[in-house]
């Protein structure tokens, strides 16, 4: 009988968001290596990357990445369309600022956001190098796919710069709402414990909005 | 005091409704809101007008009836009050004060400001009960209860009803409500017995009565006269996991 659509869709994109979460350090982490000093950083990213696409496991962790992303964004969708559906008739005059964060009642239009980011992102990076669309990808001094250089160069391009940049702010509202809400829809439900939860998704969030919106800066003036 | 009324007057379910502005004079602030809507029919009447319907019963905070939206928020502008417990006090002469009924797919409009909550009551009749004989009530302390357990029950068991949660949220979802329902029962031993009916049950009509999925943003228990805790909704989260292994 019991179908519990409400509870199994909330589940699936709390489960399918932590994991994202957590795909989001190693990234940033990664990043990190584009401060270092050029021909540093050039070595070292580019031998991560070809360990990255060389390890079969790294490739079941990918697809799994892109298996969260669509039913994050899958079921995100059918829960606002049934959403809307409860609620067709808005109110003349909703003062819902007073009660809730504006993050909270727009996680839907910034998710929206950050999914035209990913797919600029990927038609950037993925595309060209996984894919080989474009311009082709020259080699490293170590024999190594050279993403160093692809990196770098859109990033000299001040128009990306402010894309990834501006789009990091989207990106920093969706994890700190996202981060604390997944342990409730999971079902946590100590209330200190939730408490600390809401402070490290603050902190989380923070440290991913600036990490990702800052490096893009940081190798625009390297 | 005077105030403008903007109120949504609907003749019945099926008709469109508009917004219809009242200036009112001769207020207090020490007046109820709903002393000043009754104030309102008053004059309505004089002028061979029809009333606007509302509703209410105790008119001290505890019968849930009473639920309005007003000024784009349920029950006022005020945290965990009720609309009866409202007074014209927390408004300014010459304010205007838009009035709108609850607005959910699954509360439809039945007249003015009156909206049909009786899925709330179906939701209740799923489960909302235990239907083991009681008898009279026992010694006291012949079932041990640690305090905090039965200070949870006590305070998800405060909710009465109003439907708040449902018309704050943007989701119309009613996690609050239910939560504290099934919470209030299945925290107790003389609740436990039924837990995992009760949970697939009343979750199973919550769904079913086109109630939106809760998105957790905050709004309900900002607006639930009762103060009852988002954390309810968490804590009928992990219910509704534990009954789809155990139940
Ligand atoms: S949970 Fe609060 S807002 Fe919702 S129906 Fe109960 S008392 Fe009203
Ligand atoms: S009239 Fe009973 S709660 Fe307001």
């Amino acid at each position: 009988m019991a179908l519990n659509q409400l509870f199994f869709r909330k589940t699936v994109i709390a489960g399918t968001g932590l994991f994202l979460c957590i795909f989001l350090v190693v990234h940033l982490s990664a990043n990190c290596i584009l401060l270092l000093p050029e021909e540093t950083a050039r070595g070292l990213y580019n031998s991560y990357s070809t360990t990255l696409r060389e390890s079969p496991l790294i490739k079941l962790v990918a697809y799994l990445l892109y298996l969260s992303i669509i039913l994050h964004v899958i079921y995100a969708l059918l829960i606002t369309l049934r959403n809307r559906k409860a609620s067709p008739q808005k109110y003349v005059m909703n003062n819902s600022k007073e009660n809730s964060t504006w993050t909270s009642q727009n996680m839907g239009l910034i998710g929206t956001m950050i999914l035209l980011f990913i797919v600029v992102h990927l038609a950037n990076f993925w595309a060209r190098i996984k894919l080989g669309m474009g311009e082709a990808v020259n080699l490293d001094a170590a024999g190594h796919v050279d993403v160093y250089e692809v990196t770098s160069a859109l990033f000299h391009n001040i128009y990306y710069v402010i894309f990834y940049t501006v789009l990091a702010i989207p990106l920093a509202l969706h994890l700190h709402h996202g981060f604390k809400s997944a342990f409730k829809t999971l079902g946590f439900y100590h209330k200190k414990g939730l408490r600390i939860v809401a402070k490290i998704a603050l902190v989380y969030a923070i440290i991913m909005g600036v990490g990702f919106g800052i490096i893009p800066f940081i190798v625009y003036f390297k | 005091m005077q105030v403008t009324f903007k109120i949504w007057r609907q003749e019945g379910p099926n008709d469109k409704g508009a917004i219809k502005a009242y200036e009112v004079n001769g207020l207090t602030e020490d007046m109820s809101f709903l002393e000043a809507l009754d104030h309102l029919n008053e004059l309505l009447v004089l002028k061979d007008e029809k009333v606007i319907a509302y509703e209410y019963d105790c008119r001290e905070g505890i019968c849930g009836q009473c639920g309005v939206f007003i000024n784009g928020r349920a029950h006022g502008p005020h945290d965990n009050m009720t609309t009866c417990q409202l007074h014209m006090r927390s408004f300014k002469d010459g304010d205007t004060i838009v009035v709108e009924p609850w607005r959910a797919a699954s509360f439809p409009v039945l007249k003015d400001l009156i909206v049909d909550r009786s899925a709330f009551d179906r939701i209740i009749e799923q489960g909302a009960f235990i239907s083991a004989k009681t008898g009279t009530a026992p010694e006291a302390n012949a079932i041990p209860i640690p305090k905090e357990v039965s200070d949870r029950a006590m305070d998800a068991a405060a909710c009465i009803g109003c439907g708040a949660c449902v018309a704050t949220c943007k989701n119309s979802s009613a996690a609050l409500f239910t939560s504290a329902k099934i919470n209030h029962l299945n925290g107790l031993p003389q609740g436990r017995t039924e837990e995992h009916k009760r949970v697939a049950e009343m979750t199973y009509q919550m769904e079913i009565e086109g109630f939106g999925s809760c998105t957790f943003t905050g709004a309900c228990e900002v607006e639930c006269p009762e103060g009852i805790s988002i954390i309810n909704i968490a804590e009928m989260n992990a219910r509704v996991a534990k009954s789809k292994v155990f139940g």
